[in-house]
């Protein structure tokens, strides 16, 4: 499904401030697989998100989505294959269009928009169906600006919004760390119940530990732009988040010192 | 939905309740001017000296209300429709676009225009001949020949006008291509500088530099406006000024063959008279300015590099020192 | 006021409505701040204007009108897109080259219309009065606009225009080309100001190159009074409220004119319609604060 080929960017290069952000990363994710990145800060876990994205261009290498070379289209050249949930509530929906209209937007996402309605009669009673599935009454709201609904909300409906067309990756990007824990847990459950149903190929990345080792089947440590860390099966499975940071002791020969990561 | 609209509501019950009671006796003239601007005020101001010279006088027996477009031609069309629905006896419309919106409003109201140099390319009337329409009036159309004669009064062996004009303003752009054909037959050349607004008028004269031998102004209002960048010009770089206005004589222009706006006023306030005592204004051949003056000023000639002979001082109106 | 005053009022608010409209797209739907309406407004003018004296089909005048805003709208939103230039400074671009332009498409400052034909004397009917007449076109015109604007923004094409103006990012993760909805956007916008040109030189006489001043200005102050009357999200009030913020804003200006008996002059003419329109800001916010004490 996701085929990543030795992918580099550098930002400001030549100049005082450069960054190497990705050092020739690799990673291939087959259809259906649920795969959990995490990386203390400066890792290029964001980055990496944003290549696969489009929303960041690489310097060099390739990127492959279901056989398709996306590696110089833009993002919403790219967005047939792709789904997307940001961190920020706030970013993942349009404030000023009704919940429907939102539906109704990612419902459109990747065929070509012509000039029939929109919101359509029949699909209001999908997107009826799928609110319904949340238990916050958002079912009744349709036509509410989605600017009154709550940061918690607003991500369980791009959730939602993520999961209305068949696209082959979804890419979860820190989706739960701007909510207050209950909400950050409900989100998360609701996360690996629309994963389940829909048999999505999915990549989250998270900046907890535990969270990392929690969902999923499969989990990736970046370190200084490259994966230094891929378990999965039954030794995942029985891993904690200690195990887990003896065994990036060992890779790299160094301490971890992010404290978020260990205590999250 | 909410209706937060009294406001709205009360200003347009305020502008119905502001109905004017109609004197049945007394003659009534609204006037409109595009813009404000010294020419213009003049032509206003010599409109109502003739009428009460006639013997129709604002507030005695004559109802007179002036109104000015601010520059805006959506403005200039609302006043146009608001003197129309006046229903006044005459309405007189100072400069072509406030001309142009009055006589799309009405084809009954008799309508005088005033200080429009081309009517006929206005198409505020057919001819020069007595439009048979409710339209007529006065144009401050110069005899161009005449000015070009003075011009060569001034600088003997000028072959290159220089002129500088707003392309955005119709009377300017009538003369100018009036003068792209004269010229040639004087064995002359124009040569124009564009300037859109009045702050352009320094660099488009001094785009001129070299390339003439003097300098040419219609009454453009840009020009007029900012005559002292231009005089700066003529005297740095010894280029004579030759105004169409009187005024700018005073202000640094070598000489000036002109029209007084008042007594362009004066001619149009006569006209109108005509009209309050029952001619048809369609049997009033337009008419184009007869007063005109020759000012000099024989101490800006000295600073942009010429002399004015005797003979043109001695026959001036007026010699500005 | 007089009937004739009062109708010149609606009719030329009528006229500006359509600026709104356009205005409200670039603006509101957008947030694309487009100052190309101050030159687009006499683009549409001019292209009208030529077209009538030279014989063209007023209906074809108006058309081509309409289209050759359409571009230059579409002109500013390429700048925009591919040549990465600030919206603003875009619009401001255009505005400033389309002056020229029209001094060339109208071979001078001004094309007289007066005893040309035009679509509204073409369908006059005998038994009405020319300024009865024009409103009532231009009402329908109006109307009409309004509709095919609350139908467009509904379907998908329209939404995805929404979506841009609200949340860019969002809508290409959506997988909206939301450059392609920006050019179309400025396109559906300057095209209904271009339309409004066209109607404008028909009704008034004939075509000015300086009939575009302050268009941007008039088309705010409508949105915004129109936004004060009648707020609300839903396109189909929005697009009713600009509306009726037109004609609210030069039925201010008439009232302004009619103001002599208090004593007011010809030059305070700005500064009364000015007084008049924040009165109707404010009084909305004076309600509402009203309303809330016990």
């Amino acid at each position: 499904m996701l085929s990543a080929q030795n992918l580099e960017l550098t930002f400001n290069p030549g100049t005082p401030i450069e960054t190497r952000a990705l050092r020739g990363l690799s990673l291939e994710i087959p259809d259906g697989q649920f795969v959990t990145v995490i990386g203390s800060n400066g890792a290029g876990k964001s980055t990496f998100l944003n290549a696969v994205s489009g929303d960041q261009s690489v310097d060099k290498g390739s990127i492959h989505i279901a056989d398709e070379d996306m590696t110089r289209r833009p993002v919403w050249d790219r967005a047939h294959r792709v789904a997307r949930v940001f961190q920020d509530p706030m970013a993942g929906t349009c404030e000023d269009l009704s919940i429907e209209e939102n539906m109704a937007l990612a419902h459109c996402r990747g065929t070509s928009r012509g000039l029939s309605l929109a919101v359509k009669n029949e699909h209001r009673a999908l997107y009826r169906e799928r609110l319904a599935t949340l238990g916050l009454g958002l079912e009744n709201r349709l036509t509410d600006r989605i600017g009154l609904l709550s940061g918690g909300q607003r991500q369980a409906v791009s959730l939602l919004m993520a999961a209305l067309q068949p696209s082959r990756i979804l890419l979860l990007d820190e989706h739960t760390a701007a909510l207050d824990p209950r909400t950050a847990d409900f989100v998360l459950q609701l996360t690996a119940r629309i994963v389940n149903e829909s048999k999505l190929t999915t990549m989250m990345v998270t900046h907890s530990m535990r969270q990392a080792l929690d969902v999923g089947e499969r989990t990736v440590m970046l370190h200084q732009g490259q994966v230094v860390l891929d378990v999965s099966g039954e030794e995942r499975s029985k891993m904690d988040v200690t195990d887990l940071l003896h065994m990036f002791e060992k890779v790299r020969g160094e301490k971890l010192a992010d404290d978020a990561l260990l205590l999250g | 939905m909410n209706f937060k609209s009294w406001a709205p509501l009360g200003a347009v019950a305020l502008a119905i309740a502001s109905m004017t009671g109609a004197h049945a006796a007394d003659k009534s003239v609204a006037v409109t001017a595009i813009v404000e601007h010294p020419a213009l005020d003049a032509v206003r101001d010599g409109v109502q000296a003739a009428l009460k010279a006639e013997g129709f006088e604002a507030g005695k027996n004559l109802k007179w209300q002036y109104q000015s477009a601010q520059g805006n031609t959506g403005t200039a069309a609302q006043i146009a429709r608001k003197f129309v629905g006046d229903k006044p006896d005459a309405i007189v419309a100072i400069a072509t676009p406030s001309a142009q919106a009055v006589v799309a409003s009405t084809k009954n109201v008799p309508v005088v225009f005033s200080a429009v140099t081309d009517p006929v390319v206005a198409k505020l009337v057919p001819s020069w001949e007595a439009s048979k329409t409710n339209v007529t009036g006065v144009s401050d159309l110069l005899a161009l020949d005449k000015q070009m004669d003075l011009v060569k009064q001034v600088v003997p062996n000028a072959k290159r006008v220089g002129m500088v004009y707003n392309p955005g303003e119709a009377n300017s752009v009538v003369v100018v291509k009036e003068l792209q054909k004269l010229l040639p037959t004087l064995g002359m050349t124009l040569v124009e500088a564009a300037a859109p607004r009045s702050v352009d008028v320094s660099s488009a004269a001094r785009s001129l530099i070299g390339k003439v031998d003097v300098i040419y102004t219609s009454t453009d209002n840009n020009v007029v406006s900012a005559y002292e960048a231009l005089v700066k010009v003529g005297q740095d770089a010894k280029i004579p000024l030759v105004a169409s206005d009187t005024d700018s004589v005073k202000r640094g222009a070598v000489a000036a063959y002109g029209i007084n706006y008042r007594d362009l006023g004066e001619q149009t306030g006569r006209m109108v008279a005509r009209i309050l005592k029952g001619e048809a204004p369609g049997a009033i051949k337009p008419e184009v300015s007869t007063k005109m003056e020759l000012f000099v000023n024989p101490g800006a000639a000295e600073k942009q590099g010429t002399k004015l002979t005797e003979a043109l001082v001695k026959s001036a109106a007026q010699v500005v020192q | 006021m007089s009937l004739f005053s009062l109708l010149g009022a609606v009719e030329i608010g009528l006229i500006f409505a359509l600026v709104a409209l356009g205005v409200y797209i670039s603006f509101r739907l957008l947030r694309f701040p487009d100052l190309t309406v101050d030159g687009s407004f006499p683009l549409g003018g001019a292209v009208c204007a030529v077209l009538i004296s030279t014989g063209t089909n007023p209906w074809i005048a108006t058309l081509a009108a309409t289209a050759a805003g359409a571009l230059a709208g579409m002109v500013t939103g390429w700048l925009n897109v591919k040549l990465k230039i600030m919206d603003l400074l875009a619009s401001i671009l255009m505005m400033i080259a389309l002056y020229s332009v029209n001094l060339r498409i109208m071979g001078g400052p001004n094309i007289p219309l007066i005893n040309d034909p035009t679509i509204f004397n073409m369908l006059q009917p005998e038994s009405m009065e020319d300024y009865v007449f024009r409103p009532l076109l231009l009402l329908v015109i109006v109307i009409a606009a309004k509709l095919l604007l609350d139908w467009f923004f509904a379907t998908e094409r329209g939404l995805a225009i929404r979506a841009t103006g609200s949340n860019a990012r969002m809508a290409r993760a959506q997988g909206v080309n939301t450059g392609g909805m920006i050019l179309l956007g400025m396109a559906v916008s300057n095209g209904l100001v271009g339309l409004a040109g066209a109607m404008f030189v028909q009704t008034q006489g004939g075509s000015d190159i300086s009939m575009g001043i302050g268009t941007i200005v008039i088309g705010l102050a409508a949105v915004i009074v129109g936004e004060s009357i009648l707020p609300s999200r839903k396109i189909i009030w929005a697009t009713l409220a600009v509306v009726i913020g037109a004609i609210v804003y030069r039925f201010f200006i008439a009232a302004a004119l009619n103001s002599d008996f208090i004593g007011l002059k010809a030059q305070d003419l700005n500064l009364v319609t000015a007084v008049l329109v924040t009165i109707a800001l404010v009084i909305p916010q004076l309600k509402r604060k009203l309303s809330r004490k016990p």
